[in-house]
């Protein structure tokens, strides 16, 4: 009866067939066009700046997402690696 | 300056190795210019004490790489990282690198780095020279803080000492940043010697700070290099795996070396004077971006890095600020995070904006004005900001927080009332803009 713990789990595994969608947050203005082209990696806080998920880009939809939010940010901020 | 050290004997286990300090170097609260305890080490008194430094050429450096491994050298600036691991990452990148001695020390309550480049200032080039050796590194840096006029001084007197004693050093230049907070953050460091602007950079890969395309940099803390140059003297065997701490006082700071056989309580009767008699309360551990620790869990716990993770702590940058009985530990929070937010470097939203909005929840927790919806958005904000700047200074500033209102769930409690917690002893650590 072995039980992963909720923290465990959430925590992003590397996997080096999936990339990942990155951000860098000093480049990062809040212009917020990731959140509507990825809505399933960039949720918004508070302030309007993108909170990205660090899970794998595991499916084609994801990459998708991913790759569109990384062309359309004006800042360049977005990576997918 | 008024003050008592009585330092106690080391015992019989820390006199195997050779320390750095034989004695405790004492400072005012603010800047780095006011030391007195230490004698300085010129060239002829470093050679005295430590030896002649070994050649660290060819295979010669994996005997230095291997012995740093051997006694676990971390970074001293806070992180704590393998140093060993730091060189061989350098390594793998090829020679014609830089390689960078850190004493900027951004920390207001430290004063560790700037009292190793005054009193030793040898140990620390001699690590320098070690790590151009063993990495073929092309040239070598001491980075310090601008207005640092004594470290600065003793740095380039050190230089000279060399020159004129014929020692076959690599380029050592002395590049001294812009007086903030965050001069002292290594991703800002490579930024400048690559051309850029002493700001802190997000990097894709940490064991690969430098651009793409670039020469490597090796940052490495002061304190971290002049271990690297005391091991390449003395070796395993005459290695004290101490740490250097700088304990906060009311009108001074003392810079002390301490071994894993002493307690923090150890550290906290010898060095700190107390108002009244009582011990502190608490004790901030390792910068303003460090933990609350009560003293009741602080004080039988050893000066040893290693031990302490198993209790989710670290020396971190080695402050040591004791909070005493009678003050209030909330109060002193929000004022170190008024600070740590006023010291964002402004470049990623969640500490420019993030910060300040947590900072201002606090300052209405203090003074009474936090509602129970206000409570739960300042636990929100943590939530929202943690692990999302470019560096970490959002993360520890935050660390601190947490921990404070842990610790001081009393204090938190009373100000949320309303009441005024007639803490007379308002202040305690030093604060740059507070110095005269």
């Amino acid at each position: 009866m072995s039980r992963v713990s909720p923290l465990r789990a959430a925590r992003p595994q590397s996997d080096p067939a999936h990339p990942h969608l990155r951000l860098d947050p000093s480049v990062c203005d809040g212009v917020g066009i990731c959140s509507h082209l990825a809505p399933d990696l960039v949720a918004v806080d508070t302030w309007g700046y993108p909170i990205v998920s660090g899970d794998p880009l595991s499916s084609k939809s994801l990459q998708r997402q991913a790759d569109a939010a990384a062309r359309a940010c004006p800042r360049k901020a977005l990576h997918v690696q | 300056m008024s003050h008592h050290l009585h330092l106690a004997e080391g015992t019989a286990a820390t006199r195997r190795g050779l320390r750095m300090l034989d004695d405790a170097a004492v400072l005012g609260l603010h800047g780095t210019e006011s030391l007195t305890g230490v004698a300085r080490h010129d060239l002829a008194a470093h050679r005295a004490a430590f030896g002649p430094r070994l050649s660290h050429l060819g295979h010669l450096g994996e005997d230095l790489l291997a012995a740093m491994e051997t006694v676990h050298l971390t970074g001293r600036g806070g992180g704590h990282f393998p140093a060993a691991a730091k060189w061989r990452s350098v390594l793998a990148h090829g020679p014609g690198g830089t390689v960078v001695a850190n004493g900027a020390e951004g920390e207001p309550g430290c004063a560790k780095d700037a009292v190793l480049l005054q009193v030793r200032p040898h140990l620390v080039l001699d690590g320098l020279v070690a790590a151009v050796e063993v990495l073929g590194a092309a040239e070598a840096v001491v980075w310090i803080h601008d207005g640092a006029w004594q470290t600065a001084r003793s740095i380039t007197r050190a230089l000279a000492e060399r020159v004129a004693a014929g020692e076959a050093d690599p380029p050592i230049r002395v590049i001294a940043a812009p007086d903030r907070y965050l001069s002292g953050e290594a991703t800002g460091i490579i930024r400048t010697i690559e051309g850029g602007p002493t700001l802190p950079r997000w990097v894709a890969d940490p064991a690969r700070p430098w651009s793409e395309g670039q020469r490597s940099v090796l940052v490495n803390n002061a304190e971290t290099m002049a271990r690297a140059g005391l091991i390449s003297h003395v070796g395993v065997d005459g290695y004290a795996p101490t740490s250097l701490l700088t304990v906060i006082n009311d009108t001074y700071r003392a810079v002390v070396e301490v071994g894993p056989e002493e307690t923090f309580g150890d550290v906290v009767t010898n060095t700190w004077r107390s108002p009244d008699g009582r011990p502190p309360q608490a004790v901030l551990l390792g910068g303003y971006g460090g933990s609350w620790v009560p003293w009741e869990r602080i004080a039988h716990l050893p000066v040893d890095n290693t031990a302490l993770r198993e209790h989710g702590l670290s020396v971190g940058a080695g402050l040591v600020g004791p909070l005493p009985a009678d003050a209030c530990g909330i109060e002193e929070s929000a004022r170190l995070l008024r600070y740590l937010a006023d010291q964002s470097a402004r470049q990623c939203g969640p500490c420019l904006f993030g910060l300040a909005a947590t900072s201002t929840l606090v300052d209405d927790l203090t003074a009474g004005k936090l509602s129970r919806s206000g409570r739960a958005t300042l636990d929100k904000y943590v939530g929202e900001i943690s692990g999302r700047g470019a560096c970490r200074h959002p993360d520890g500033a935050l660390r601190m927080l947490v921990s404070g209102l842990h610790v001081f769930s009393e204090d938190v409690h009373v100000h949320r009332k309303g009441r005024t917690c007639n803490a007379p002893n308002h202040s305690i650590m030093p604060l740059p803009e507070e110095g005269s």
